[in-house]
């Protein structure tokens, strides 16, 4: 499955990002399967923004945002849902857990959306390696932030997908939780043969990225 | 319940708004009620007036003939063209020729001890117009008795007036209807004698009446006079009270038993009540479903924000209306079969109490109650689809 941007500019910030340079916005990127993309942006550049766009969250922006040729735009509700529940799985910088579902439910709940990729026994093998098992009785809105950031990459992790979206991932985890987070997801993504897309403010050697694109 | 079911029953909580949904629920329970009894209303009193196995029929017959006056005497035969006439009128359901006997004849009694003997003339007329006709009501010329049915009023006179004064017993229509008599037809070639014997009594046709297969034997036999007009008719008609009847009666010089106008007035309270019944109804669903619809709107707003994450996070929208519709619809198909319970209940006790007047309604409820179930299901089903549909895209779309 390719991703191709063509020439799109977020429309209420469209004056200020067309005076500067930007390896993607305005610019004619194709994204092909299995590739690990970095995009690196300094803050206020519009990483969510781009991710939000990608993720057919936000429709105010100029230019086509392209799915294997078809036009992100002319989804109709359903095949949008389907896009998310089988191709796009994400994870939001605002993680965007349900506060009052417990940690496990929050994971469960995206694992049954579709028919389901792994059965009930991997979320407690993946919160296990991520250090979460004790807290996935704990309603997310009692985790900490760290906590939270790593329940809501196990749920990306237990459906189907393509792509990986990530938007800045791994802000609220150490280092050794960072390595351990991000060895699971590459482990996740060959395993799918998927590509990623992760947004971070700077350099980093989390994955072996086939492509640096500056915002 | 599969794992997402329950999941989206700890987002999607229905408990906001719950006395509201309460009221929806009472509503559309006394809508369906009164819907479901105005149309088993309406269907009892269609049995009553159509059924042609009805006893005791409300369904109105009325004898037509032409009003006598001094312009008319000895021509009050009714022609081809005005029974044609009258066949085409659309409140005539159908009709049917009273053929008068032709021939001289006389009764009398086979007992000494309760002699009587009196003559007499006999009508007869098409067995669907009789009421209390049953498998004795046939006769060939081998048969050894000939069936009558007397007029009820024939029996009153009889026991309140005759008994009296000529010092006889009083007889019930049971004793009636044992008694063995004679019938004498004169004819050219002298006296033909029959037995018969009352088999029923009714108040539709004040005439005595034999079955037709005598009558035309009869008339055949020893008629005088072998091409004569009936001068008397029966309608069936839904309404005596119809203004259009009356008229058009009036403008033919025909005249009928006026009392029976009476019963459209009975007629009109009934029609009244099914269709106030049936509007209320009708009113109250609209008013249940209006409730219900805004119901739907509250509890979808009170947990926008979960809604909202589900679609973010690639629940679909017919997966989120399919749930919500399992919330939603169960409780109106309760309703709608405790209603045709209710309904058939009713509908039980109804018949059994009005078998005691020789009124027979069906015990069962009316089919049409089950396809007016089944259209206003079909309804329900619709407007709540439509309500969840249409605030799930709102609170997609933020």
């Amino acid at each position: 499955m390719t991703i191709e941007f063509d020439h799109i500019v977020p429309t209420p910030l469209k004056d200020r990002f067309l005076q500067r340079t930007s390896e993607i916005w305005n610019n004619s990127v194709l994204l092909k399967q299995g590739e690990f993309i970095k995009i690196k942006a300094p803050s206020g550049t519009g990483k969510t923004t781009l991710v939000h766009i990608l993720y057919k969250l936000r429709h105010d922006y100029e230019g086509d945002v392209r799915i294997n040729n078809i036009e992100l735009s002319g989804l109709k509700e359903d095949a949008l849902a389907e896009m998310r529940q089988q191709q796009f799985s994400i994870i939001f910088q605002d993680l965007r857990l349900f506060p009052n579902l417990t940690a496990r439910e929050n994971i469960e709940l995206k694992r049954v959306l579709q028919v389901p990729y792994y059965d009930a026994g991997v979320i407690d093998t993946m919160a296990q390696a991520l250090g979460v098992s004790h807290i996935l009785e704990q309603k997310a809105s009692l985790c900490s932030y760290g906590e939270q950031q790593r329940i809501a990459i196990i749920r990306a992790l237990v459906q189907p997908f393509t792509w990986l979206i990530m938007d800045e991932p791994f802000s609220h985890l150490d280092a050794d939780n960072t390595y351990k987070a991000a060895r699971l997801i590459e482990a996740e993504c060959r395993k799918r043969n998927a590509g990623m897309i992760i947004t971070d403010l700077d350099d980093d050697d989390h994955f072996k990225y086939t492509r640096q694109l500056t915002l | 319940m599969d794992g997402l079911h329950l999941l989206l029953k700890k987002l999607i909580r229905t408990g906001a708004g719950r006395s509201r949904f309460a009221l929806a629920i009472v509503g559309l329970s006394v809508a369906m009620l009164l819907i479901l009894a105005s149309v088993q209303i309406q269907s009892n009193y269609n049995d009553l007036l159509h059924s042609k196995t009805n006893q005791d029929s409300i369904a109105n017959f009325l004898v037509l003939n032409k009003i006598l006056s001094d312009k008319n005497i000895g021509a009050t035969a009714l022609s081809d063209n005005e029974i044609t006439d009258l066949k085409k009128q659309p409140f005539v359901e159908s009709i049917g020729l009273l053929s008068p006997s032709r021939f001289k004849a006389s009764i009398q009694s086979n007992s000494e001890r309760f002699p009587f003997y009196t003559d007499i003339a006999f009508e007869s007329v098409p067995g669907d117009f009789i009421d209390v006709a049953g498998k004795d009501w046939k006769w060939d010329p081998n048969a050894q008795l000939v069936p009558i049915i007397v007029p009820n009023m024939f029996l009153d006179f009889y026991n309140f007036q005759f008994s009296f004064s000529q010092n006889l017993p009083q007889l019930t229509q049971q004793v009636v209807k044992m008694i063995i008599f004679k019938i004498n037809v004169y004819g050219p070639n002298g006296v033909i004698s029959f037995n018969a014997h009352v088999v029923g009594l009714s108040d539709r046709i004040s005439s005595l009446l034999v079955p037709e297969e005598f009558m035309s034997w009869g008339n055949s036999h020893f008629g005088k006079n072998q091409d004569t007009k009936p001068s008397r008719v029966i309608i069936r008609t839904k309404d005596p009270g119809n203004p259009e009847l009356v008229q058009y009666l009036k403008e033919k010089g025909l005249g009928t038993d006026a009392d029976k106008t009476r019963f459209s007035r009975y007629r009109q309270v009934v029609d009244m009540v099914v269709t106030i019944s049936g509007i209320t109804g009708i009113i109250m669903l609209v008013f249940a479903l209006l409730i219900f619809s805004l119901f739907i709107q509250l509890t979808i707003a009170s947990c926008k924000e979960e809604i909202v994450l589900l679609i973010t996070l690639g629940a679909s929208p017919k997966q989120l209306r399919k749930f919500l519709m399992q919330q939603f619809f169960p409780v109106n198909v309760l309703i709608i079969v405790v209603s045709i319970i209710i309904i058939s209940v009713l509908q039980l006790a109804t018949h059994q109490i009005l078998l005691r007047q020789h009124i027979f309604v069906s015990s069962y409820p009316s089919f049409n109650i089950f396809i007016t179930s089944l259209a206003v299901l079909i309804l329900i089903w619709w407007v709540n689809r439509k309500y969840i549909s249409q605030y799930i895209s709102l609170s997609a779309k933020k």
